[in-house]
């Protein structure tokens, strides 16, 4: 998927004028963010599985190409392939070429954020392959041709007349609008008979098991299901971090990664694959394979500072609890990953200098620090990525600051360093903004102040400084 | 070299590090379970197992509070007869013409056939025939597709989550739990476990004498979704409607 993360305000600021993607935002908050609240308040040992997830994920991490390496090997000997592709287009032409060897006719997808960052279903499309996805949410998305909103709710922005629109051939505008169960009715009648005729699956991957080669979904749908057992084909796709150890970490990790995501203590199906059909089995995919994809994340690994994005489950949980997220929507961000992982997964995996407002897309307040199931801190990644766009390197796609900000940082820094320079600067600066205020406040300021004051008015620098007027104070106190 | 192990070579390198670092055991008590000897493991599974025998009753009623709200329509069963009769039942009442089922013990103890034939519908059983072309798959998804009940046993279930989990296995398709609009469970007390914690050690220590199944299903209600306006709707792609039978 191309990043649009340059765009960042102009699609900002035309969502927080849309009533409606505004209203429909308030679902994030009410259904998901108090959901998880009352799951964790629920859940007396929440804070240990916390800390026990978090260290499930770095010690894998810190391991990730002993456990790699354990992973292939496993997962071929239980019959499937692993193929290792480097970025999106690798992945995608490896896919591909699989479906025209394998004679494929229509492909289903479970949802899958990897596979929206290879833009899977739209290259495949355009193959000649009918690809479809079928996940509620991301079926919505594609018929309407967008990308997704959320991580676990990828449709969450659209109202039920949009989504009647999409999904009904013969509705009209002024007709009344279905309600949820009959528009959802109309959906699982459409895809019944995609289910049925498909060849091939693509589906993501929520863990993969090192030690034997399984990988777990988690689903409410059943999409996870029928994709694994109904095409004679399954494609798994998934980022080379998404390993755990051994098969009982997945109790632990099952419990954070549900509870954090919709607030369920399980979703309806967790479904555990670890081969392809078995010679007794009745149904199922005669070949399991499975490809893991780098495509940037060698970047994130590479950097101490932001390695722990890598202990990621795209629960979706940062989002919801993100103040900025519930304001400018999802496709604000630009690329698969929107909220507040997205600002610090975004810029890395797709250049710092289009994403550069998205680590500033946050006030810091922490609350995704707080929601984290791994208890990633997003915050100081936020951090380490706006000292970047200050002051990083200009070869790497990094810096974004301008000569003349840097210079005016350079000499706000000298006037900090002493108390003398400090008087003197608070001085010059009183004298040269004042014919520029008004009551007090600098209201529009010439360049290159003007980034500043195009959007917040500046105080005006006192007269005389709070040192000054104590000391006089102290003089006339005295008898 | 390889295209994995160029990836792997890659990864190493970014970990700053030259040669691939085998992991030693993590702090026991917050890290990972990997480090644990096949004693402790099978320790485990046992003590899962004897837990559930033992606390049959408590962890039963547990199961049953737990899946009902879940979403499971929970129905107890006194006898064997009791369970017939429910089932003839929910057949009549779904007005069902064919009704697909696992060979699990506990269904021919409950006389599953003859239940379901008194309401007028076929049953078929989803056993593997020996036989592996294509075309037999095909069939075996067709007839699954068009039967409007699927019945089964239940292999565990699960006190913390309302969880009834599935081991597919010849004489249990993978699909008999899904395409069918309607699902029913017959559950023993005594196959309840206490929370997924047991569930995974057992499957842990399947897995290391060799005998895990190709897939395994962990099934908490029937089928939902929220994606339109965050409205829950039950009944997306797998059962519309799920019943839990607890034969006492």
């Amino acid at each position: 998927m191309k990043p649009l993360t340059v765009n960042f305000r102009d699609k900002a600021a035309s969502t927080l004028k849309d009533k409606q993607i505004q209203q429909s935002l308030e679902h994030v908050y009410t259904g998901f963010f108090q959901g998880r609240l009352a799951a964790a308040g629920d859940t007396p040992d929440w804070n240990e599985l916390r800390t026990k997830g978090k260290a499930i994920k770095d010690h894998t991490i810190a391991h990730l190409d002993y456990y790699l390496e354990q992973l292939t090997d496993n997962v071929e000997k239980n019959g499937g392939s692993v193929f290792f592709a480097e970025d999106a287009a690798e992945a995608r032409k490896h896919i591909i070429d699989l479906a025209h060897k394998r004679n494929i006719k229509t492909v289903i997808k479970s949802k899958s954020m990897v596979s929206e960052e290879m833009g899977l279903a739209e290259a495949m499309n355009d193959e000649g392959f009918e690809t479809i996805e079928t996940d509620l949410g991301e079926y919505i998305i594609q018929l309407a041709d967008e990308t997704p909103y959320h991580l676990i709710a990828p449709a969450v922005h659209k109202s039920r007349k949009d989504v009647a629109k999409l999904l009904d051939d013969d509705f009209k505008e002024g007709d009344p609008v279905p309600d949820a169960t009959e528009l959802t009715m109309m959906a699982r009648k459409k895809l019944r008979s995609v289910f049925e005729r498909a060849d091939m699956s693509v589906t993501g991957v929520n863990f993969a098991v090192a030690e034997s080669g399984s990988i777990a979904l988690v689903t409410n749908e059943g999409n996870g299901r029928m994709t694994t057992t109904v095409p004679r084909v399954h494609v798994a796709v998934m980022g080379m971090e998404k390993i755990v150890p051994s098969i009982q970490d997945l109790s632990t990790m099952l419990r954070i990664l549900i509870r954090s995501a919709t607030g369920q203590r399980i979703s309806t199906y967790v479904t555990m694959i670890n081969e392809a059909r078995k010679s007794d089995e009745e149904e199922g995919p005669e070949e399991f394979h499975l490809v893991i994809m780098n495509n940037g994340r060698q970047k994130l690994l590479a950097n101490p500072q932001m390695r722990e994005s890598l202990n990621c489950l795209r629960c979706g949980a940062c989002l919801n609890a993100c103040p900025v997220y519930r304001k400018i929507g999802g496709h604000a961000y630009g690329w698969v990953y929107p909220g507040p992982i997205g600002s610090i997964i975004s810029p890395v995996l797709t250049g710092l200098k289009d994403a550069s407002n998205l680590p500033n897309a946050s006030s810091l307040c922490g609350a995704c620090h707080d929601a984290c199931p791994v208890k990633i801190n997003i915050p100081r990644m936020l951090l380490e990525l706006r000292w970047r766009t200050a002051e990083g390197s200009t070869g790497k796609n990094e810096r974004t600051s301008s000569y003349n900000e840097r210079r005016i940082w350079g000499l706000w820094r000298l006037g900090m360093m002493g108390r003398r320079r400090f008087d003197f600067g608070a001085r010059i600066a009183s004298i040269v903004l004042r014919p520029l205020a008004k009551n007090g406040w600098l209201k529009k300021a010439p360049p290159p102040v003007s980034g500043w004051t195009s959007t917040r008015d500046f105080p005006l620098v006192a007269s005389r400084s709070l040192k000054s007027r104590l000391h006089k104070r102290d003089r006339k106190a005295k008898p | 070299m390889t295209d994995r192990a160029k990836f792997i070579a890659n990864v190493t390198n970014s970990l700053g590090r030259i040669d691939v670092l085998v992991p030693t055991a993590p702090d026991a008590s917050t890290g990972t379970a990997g480090f644990d000897n096949p004693d402790a493991i099978k320790a485990n599974a046992d003590r899962a197992l004897a837990d559930a025998e033992k606390r049959a009753s408590e962890l039963t009623g547990l199961m049953a509070y737990s899946a009902a709200s879940a979403g499971w329509n929970v129905h107890r069963a006194a006898n064997p007869e009791d369970a017939a009769g429910l089932i003839a039942n929910i057949c009549e009442r779904k007005n069902a013409q064919s009704v697909l089922r696992s060979t699990h013990d506990v269904l021919s103890q409950i006389g599953v056939d003859v239940a379901v034939t008194s309401t007028g519908a076929t049953i078929g059983i989803t056993e593997h025939s020996g036989e592996n072309s294509s075309a037999k798959v095909d069939q075996s998804k067709a007839t699954a597709f068009s039967a409007d009940i699927g019945i089964t046993g239940v292999d565990y279930a699960i006190a913390e989550t309302g969880t009834v989990v599935l081991h597919p296995r010849s004489g249990l398709s993978r699909l008999v739990s899904l395409a069918p609009a309607t699902h029913i469970a017959v559950l023993k007390p005594g196959d309840v476990l206490d929370s997924l914690d047991e569930l995974f050690a057992l499957e842990r220590n399947d897995f290391l004498n060799g005998e895990l199944s190709g897939s395994l299903n962990l099934i908490s209600g029937p089928s939902k979704t929220a994606d339109i306006e965050g409205t829950t709707v039950t009944g997306i792609h797998g059962p519309l409607e799920v019943h839990l039978i607890i034969l006492e």
